[in-house]
């Protein structure tokens, strides 16, 4: 398991370069990414989500397209329209956006639930249908949605369904004093995105994805990923728990986790670390947990802290 | 983590004195209830003990101090040769044999002196120890605190130890220690308490005044009389005199103070004392008392023993000469439960056999006898007495002058000046058709049964202060045992100018089958400490002393016979109906002939006891003590006991070298020393946070290889040595 392992921490450092003091969510992303899952970042404008997903494009040698979701946007317009071609006497079929390697859907809770589900639908299947043709969508691909939880005037926030089909769901937050004058000092001459080269290929990208797939993970850690989903199903404050698909993108993103810290099977500590990122967009709590002070985060940090970590090893394992 | 280190100050020295005066609390009840002398020698010792423990740092040298002191005091005490001769380390090595022999015989009673006061001598050596370690090292005041509170509270309810000054020496000491204690504790936290005196007296001060008037209050303030009734009876039966019951009884150690607070409860004590081997049921005297106080009895002269050389009686409570008798005989043998150590005999005794080897020795006024023997006890040892057994011719009892002699008049005619008059006046009122002295004993003998006075021996009051036992009976309870008849009946006849005087002793007992190796016209009688009993005796000049017997449900069992009849019959029933009511008492009212007051039997019991159940009482306190040390440095040591277990344990591992029990034991034994793995901590996170306080970093190493063995479910790489040097790392630290 040293094939890659060069290549992931120069992809993370290639990140860091443009993105300063956000070690977390870029390897939170590059995880999404290599489990073949899709992102949903949740911030306010300016705080670098562009550049974040600019840096891993370029670093996986991967097509960069980006959606600004408006409210006026139209299904075509993400998935792509047929065109007449008059020469030929035919329709011709223009892709949309959706036909990048790596989308960034921006603001996507500003736009009508119609083109919302144009682009989801296509996230969960892997192709799009225009005027009855089919179109499969390339490998990889990985999307990146941002919404701004500021304002809410004018906004489509993302039906429950539809949010858990992004394997996590980060924010990125304000960098901290000492980042920003670093990152400062570093665009003051030129812009750092132009100084990263890609590290591996689309078709290295898509082995290691595979490889992923593969990774052996135990019967002890699956139980563990079991008892905490189980565990936010049963909990008072909770009016609708971790879905098994919640359950499934836990274990695939721990995979993922696994991987790029190069190893070749998953641990507790994956499992933990990653839970909050996974599952709380996939958790909805009762109205009056709210007025008690409970939200999804402090709920999953409770389960975290009070799981049974496997410790030794079960006989019939 | 282990402090071994304590502040040599001032201070410190100040809890150490305090904590060993608290300690001499402990060792001040013990002369009384135990039959300990020379007290002030362990009390110095233990004195220097305390001192050596706080002055002397080396070990060995305490060690060798305290042995030295204890040789010292054994020397002291016991051995007449220069300290250290040549005899007497041989002399100390004898006893030591004899009483390892002693010991692997199980035959506490037997150990001497020495061996019991070098036993003690070495537990205060250990206690001295202990509470230095306590006091200073482990700063734990308050647990001693509590132990002598409660100590003196048991001593107080259960024994005739009185802690009411002890309680108030106690608290006091204790509550300024206790200050003390947490200056000291403020100290070793490096507080602003700065070391220059000053702030010692702004501490100690306040402290000391707090305290002072605390106490002061509290002796000045008015107290509620208990609120509850005596609960010692209740516990004791209720423990079926197995645990307190011996507690009872080295309560009743000192014979002379016992019958001076008559009154309570008692309970039933079916242990035979001896058996009697008679013609007929007798009386058996033992001692009688003269002074009554208002309380109880007590007597007027010190006991005088005067060795019965010829084993023939000088006492005599009547005039042979004057008196109609029948030669008799009877055999008593003292059962093997029996701790009795006086001998009791019956009416008209002249002559006795004891077995060989055995002094009597008799008092002429009370006529108590004592023997003493080889063995230290009278178990299963037989007394043959012959007695010209009195019959009392009541025309002659009629006829006596009632002038009595100075003496007499002087002993027995005493009574305390607060006795009610109405008492006198109860006296005067029956006896009013009475014209001898026959009469008016007669009169009053009766009057009880007569008057609905119950026997009973439950729920029976004590006078309360400035109250009269004999009044209270009389005239507020009317229900009580022998105890209440016969003093009430003792003062009655003083009170009319009639000499009386309160006999002690027990009742015939039991009847049992007849034996047949027992010679014709012999019974055998069971006495157990039930049939313990007190009545009367009132004087007829020229005639001496004849028993009355008050007590409802009783009878005498002295004849008196009247001449013109010519039979002799017990004037107020005839003999027949007597035996009937005797069969009657026994069939209906077992209790009744049972009951007979035990509290004078128990002190009799007691008397005895000073060398039989004190030793094994000393015995068992010893080993509790023991016991208790024993289990305060297993506590105090429990750390190196773990850590003895712990490596035992790792050794077995580390021979086979498995990861997943090498691991699992780290975890555990880590987790035994307070390094508790976190609930929803990974191994990981444990790992990190355990090298972070030991300054190491194999736990994270060897971390790493468990978890690829358990969530990979793969050794291929495992390194044996790389192991065992990890593992040896890590329990290096542990156990460091």
């Amino acid at each position: 398991m040293t094939k890659y392992h060069k290549q992931v921490s120069e992809i993370l450092d290639n990140i860091q370069k443009v993105i300063i003091g956000k070690e977390r969510e870029a390897t939170l992303s590059l995880v999404a990414l290599l489990a073949d899952g899709h992102v949903l970042l949740e911030d306010v404008p300016g705080v670098g989500k562009t550049m974040l997903v600019r840096a891993l494009a370029k670093s996986l040698n991967c097509d960069f397209k980006r959606i600004q979701f408006t409210p006026d946007l139209l299904p075509s317009d993400v998935t792509g329209v047929s065109i007449y071609n008059p020469k030929e006497m035919v329709f011709e079929f223009r892709e949309g956006p959706i036909f990048g390697d790596i989308v960034l859907a921006d603001e996507i809770n500003r736009t009508s639930p119609k083109t919302q589900s144009a682009l989801l639908e296509a996230m969960e299947e892997m192709n799009v249908t225009v005027d009855g043709i089919t179109k499969s969508l390339n490998k990889p691909f990985f999307v990146m949605a941002t919404q701004n939880p500021v304002d809410y005037e004018g906004t489509y926030p993302l039906p429950e369904a539809q949010l858990d089909r992004f394997i996590m769901k980060l924010s990125m937050g304000y960098p901290d004093e000492a980042d920003e004058l670093e990152m400062l000092n570093r665009t003051d001459r030129r812009h750092p995105i132009d100084e990263i080269y890609p590290v591996i290929d689309k078709t290295q990208l898509i082995e290691m994805q595979s490889m992923i797939e593969d990774l052996y993970i135990d019967q002890s850690v699956k139980q563990l990923i079991v008892q905490i989903a189980s565990a936010t199903r049963k909990n008072d404050y909770v009016q609708l728990g971790v879905s098994p698909r919640g359950s499934i993108a836990l274990m695939r993103a721990a995979k993922a986790y696994a991987f790029i810290h190069n190893r070749d099977y998953v641990i507790p500590d994956d499992v933990l670390f990653l839970a909050p990122f996974v599952l709380t967009h996939r958790i909805i709590l009762r109205p009056e947990a709210r007025y008690e002070g409970m939200t999804q985060e402090k709920l999953l940090a409770n389960i975290v802290n009070s799981v049974d970590i496997p410790v030794r090893k079960e006989l019939h394992g | 983590m282990n402090r071994t280190k304590y502040n040599f100050s001032f201070s410190s020295l100040l809890v150490l004195v305090a904590g060993f005066f608290l300690f001499w609390e402990w060792l001040r009840p013990l002369e009384q209830i135990t039959d300990t002398g020379s007290m002030y020698v362990f009390i110095v010792y233990t004195a220097f003990c305390f001192a050596v423990s706080f002055f002397v740092k080396n070990g060995w040298l305490k060690f060798f101090l305290k042995a030295a002191g204890l040789i010292f005091v054994i020397d002291y005490l016991f051995l007449p040769k220069f300290f250290l001769s040549s005899e007497s380390i041989a002399q100390l090595f004898e006893e030591l044999q004899l009483n390892f022999q002693v010991i692997q015989h199980a035959a506490w009673n037997e150990m001497t002196p020495i061996f019991r006061s070098l036993l003690f001598l070495t537990l205060l050596w250990l206690m001295s120890y202990l509470l230095h370690y306590w006091f200073l090292i482990a700063n734990k005041f308050f647990l001693f605190v509590v132990l002598t509170i409660f100590y003196l509270a048991i001593l107080d309810t259960f024994t005739v130890y009185v802690a009411t000054f002890a309680i108030v020496r106690t608290v006091l000491i204790a509550f300024i220690a206790l200050g003390l204690s947490r200056y000291l504790q403020l100290q070793d936290l490096s507080l602003p308490v700065d070391r220059n005196g000053r702030s010692f007296f702004r501490w100690m001060t306040p402290v000391t005044v707090i305290v002072l008037v605390a106490v002061g209050l509290g002796l000045l303030a008015p107290k509620l009389s208990p609120q509850w009734p005596d609960p010692v009876p209740f516990i004791q039966s209720t423990a079926g005199h197995v645990g307190f019951g011996e507690g009872s009884s080295v309560q009743k150690v000192g014979y002379g103070e016992n019958d001076s607070t008559l009154g309570g409860s008692f309970i039933q004590d079916d242990t035979p004392v001896f058996e009697a081997y008679a013609k007929e049921r007798l009386y058996w005297r033992i001692e009688s008392k003269d002074v009554y106080t208002g309380k109880g009895w007590e007597r007027s002269t010190q006991l005088e023993y005067v060795p019965l050389r010829t084993s023939s009686f000088r006492f005599q409570t009547f005039s042979i000469n004057e008196v109609e008798t029948t030669p008799s005989e009877a055999t008593l043998r003292y059962s093997p439960e029996s701790n009795l150590s006086k001998v009791p005999f019956p009416y008209g005794s002249s002559f006795i056999m004891a077995p060989n080897g055995a002094n009597l020795f008799q008092d002429r006024i009370t006529g108590m006898m004592e023997v003493e023997t080889g063995e230290g006890n009278l178990i299963n040892q037989s007394f043959t007495i012959l007695y010209e057994d009195p019959s009392f011719n009541i025309d002659r009892l009629n006829q006596v002058s009632e002038n009595d002699s100075p003496e007499i008049r002087n002993q027995y005619l005493q009574l305390p000046d607060t006795l009610p008059q109405r008492v006198r006046d109860l006296a005067a009122e029956i006896v009013k058709e009475e014209q001898t002295r026959y009469g008016k004993a007669k009169a009053i003998e009766n009057y009880f049964s007569a008057n609905g006075y119950t026997y009973q021996t439950e729920d029976v009051s004590t006078p309360e202060q400035g109250e009269d036992y004999v009044d209270q009976f009389l005239f507020e309870t009317m229900v009580g045992y022998c105890d209440n008849f016969s003093t009430s009946m003792v003062v009655m006849l003083r009170s009319l100018d009639i000499p009386a005087r309160w006999v002690k002793g027990f009742t015939g007992g039991e009847l049992k089958p007849d034996q047949p190796s027992l010679p014709n016209g012999f019974h055998l009688y069971e006495i157990t400490n039930n049939n313990a009993h007190s009545w009367v005796e009132v004087y007829f000049p020229g005639i001496g002393w004849v028993p009355f017997e008050p007590t409802s449900g009783f009878t005498n069992p002295t004849e008196f016979y009247q001449e013109t009849s010519g039979e002799a019959l017990t004037p107020d029933e005839p003999q027949e109906s007597t035996e009937q009511q005797e069969e009657l008492e026994e069939q209906t009212q077992p209790e009744l002939e049972e009951n007979t007051a035990e509290q004078e039997e128990s002190s009799e019991t007691l008397a005895g006891n000073d060398t039989g159940n004190g030793n094994v009482i000393w015995v068992m306190i010893v080993s509790a003590v023991f016991l208790f040390i024993g289990a305060v440095i297993g506590l105090m040591k429990r750390r190196e006991i773990r850590d003895w277990y712990d490596k035992r344990r790792w050794a077995n591992i580390s021979r086979q070298m498995e990861l997943d029990k090498g691991y699992l034991y780290v975890l555990d034994a880590l987790a035994k020393r307070g390094y508790q793995r976190q609930k929803g901590q990974t191994l990981r996170q444990y790992a990190r946070s355990i090298d972070e306080q030991m300054g190491i970093n194999e736990m994270m190493e060897l971390t790493l290889i468990y978890e690829r063995y358990l969530y990979r479910k793969s050794d291929h790489d495992m390194d044996r040595d790389n192991l065992r040097h990890l593992f040896q790392k890590i329990i290096d630290q542990i156990f460091a």
